[in-house]
């Protein structure tokens, strides 16, 4: 349990850190679609750069991006060495065995792939461990505000987004409990076939299910309680707000597109 | 401002819908296999909010649950794997909201997600996103499903058939 969800997040204050979460989010995403555009050795420069001066400015050290890392390796490994050992004909051939040959455009390919791999979920690694989880929601429930105008209740979605947030400390605390408290009556999670440990897994599910029920019941009476009707007509207690330095960094990041772009192979 | 169209919702379903949610994000920590498989039981729970509150209510769900559980344990965020959650819950959905439970409709729905959204779709974002050589990949993934699938047809219909789905579901119908 050590790499859970609520414990990925580093307190530090960095100027990433006091970013409007909003235009961190924003700015993931568009990041994800700037790596695809990137074709040329220098465009993946002026990235790796860009990428390198965000994770310093947040002072975190670079270990936690490593293990960020350490669940996609196998894919990674995979994809590179299949890149890298299928590659079409290209360039100077190092390396050929009946349909295996690594060729010059083999390693630049691999190269680039591994490349993209780092780029991608380094950027993806500095959003959560610089941003609140609650921070996230409150983010992205404003960010999902226009989707309004194409009758999405986003109100009832943030309001269940909430209460979800709110739960899981609650019940991952449970589910460690009642893992506990079968352990002691003889059951063995995660031991002896695929079969078994699914089957292992009921003790845990069925009771685990009850009790999330059970806190629904009470929440919503005591939600109803306490004046609740519905999730819209209602006003807001956290209100985020856009600073300069958020239009300062959307600056900075236009910029380096501008020059990605530039640099790119058309 | 547009309104919804969906049905009113009342506040024990909102905040059943908000536990599950929760719970989801808790039992996706939890996998079960060894180096080469791993699955976790958050189909289940897709499952379990695609059948009490059907596909709108169930494809909304898992979108949320999707990015938000993407964003937050640092996975790299891709709109295609919301749509495949999208898909799967949407799936499950029309075989089983307002249906009586039975082998042939879980089957039915499970393969159809293994085969369309879990081995098709996602190798194919894996593809995008990475470069990965899609037709390397693909029969890996499928192998995956072959033994995975099963499972869960077996631990869904365990699920929904249980006494305290059941005790629960006529407790929300109240």
């Amino acid at each position: 349990m050590s790499n859970f969800i609520f414990g990925r997040y580093l307190p530090l204050n960095s100027i990433v850190h006091r970013l409007d979460p909003r235009s961190k989010l924003l700015l993931s995403f568009c990041y994800l679609i700037v790596v695809f555009l990137a074709n040329s050795w220098l465009s993946y420069a002026i990235l790796i750069g860009f990428t390198l001066a965000a994770i310093l400015s947040s002072k975190i050290s670079l270990g936690f991006f490593l293990k960020g890392l350490r669940p996609m390796l196998w894919l990674i490994a995979f994809t590179v060495v299949v890149q890298l050992l299928f590659s079409p004909a290209g360039g100077h051939v190092y390396f050929h065995w009946t349909i295996l040959n690594i060729t010059q455009a083999g390693l630049v390919n691999s190269g680039v792939i591994f490349i993209r791999f780092l780029l991608i979920i380094m950027m993806s690694t500095l959003l959560t461990l610089s941003t609140q989880p609650l921070d996230i929601a409150t983010g992205l429930s404003s960010l999902m505000k226009p989707l309004r105008w194409v009758r999405i209740p986003v109100d009832t979605l943030a309001m269940m987004l909430a209460i979800a947030l709110r739960f899981v400390p609650t019940l991952m605390d449970e589910a460690t409990k009642i893992m506990n408290a079968q352990r002691a009556r003889g059951v063995d999670f995660g031991e002896g076939g695929l079969i078994k440990q699914a089957k292992s897994f009921i003790p845990l599910m069925v009771p685990l299910f009850m009790s999330a029920f059970n806190r629904a019941e009470d929440l919503s009476t005591a939600m109803e309680a306490r004046g609740y009707r519905d999730s819209e007509h209602r006003s807001q207690y956290r209100i985020l707000t856009w600073q300069r330095r958020d239009t300062m960094t959307w600056i900075v990041f236009l910029m380096v597109v501008a020059t990605m772009l530039a640099t790119r192979r058309w | 401002m547009a309104k919804t169209q969906l049905p009113k919702l009342d506040t024990l379903s909102m905040v059943t819908m908000g536990l599950l949610m929760a719970l989801q994000l808790v039992i996706s920590r939890f996998s079960i296999g060894n180096n080469f498989i791993k699955f976790s039981f958050t189909f289940l729970i897709v499952a379990l909010l695609a059948k009490w509150f059907g596909p709108w209510w169930g494809m909304m769900t898992a979108a949320v649950v999707d990015v938000v559980g993407t964003l937050m344990t640092g996975g790299p965020f891709f709109l295609g794997f919301t749509v495949s959650a999208i898909l799967g819950s949407l799936i499950y959905a029309l075989f089983l909201y307002k249906q009586p439970v039975s082998w042939g409709r879980i089957t039915l729905a499970s393969v159809i997600i293994a085969v369309v959204v879990n081995a098709f779709l996602n190798t194919l974002w894996v593809t995008i996103m990475y470069r990965t050589p899609f037709w390397s990949l693909l029969p890996l993934r499928v192998v995956k499903q072959l033994i995975v699938t099963p499972i869960q047809i077996v631990l869904v219909y365990g699920l929904l058939k249980s006494r305290v789905i059941q005790t629960i579901q006529e407790r929300l119908n109240r």
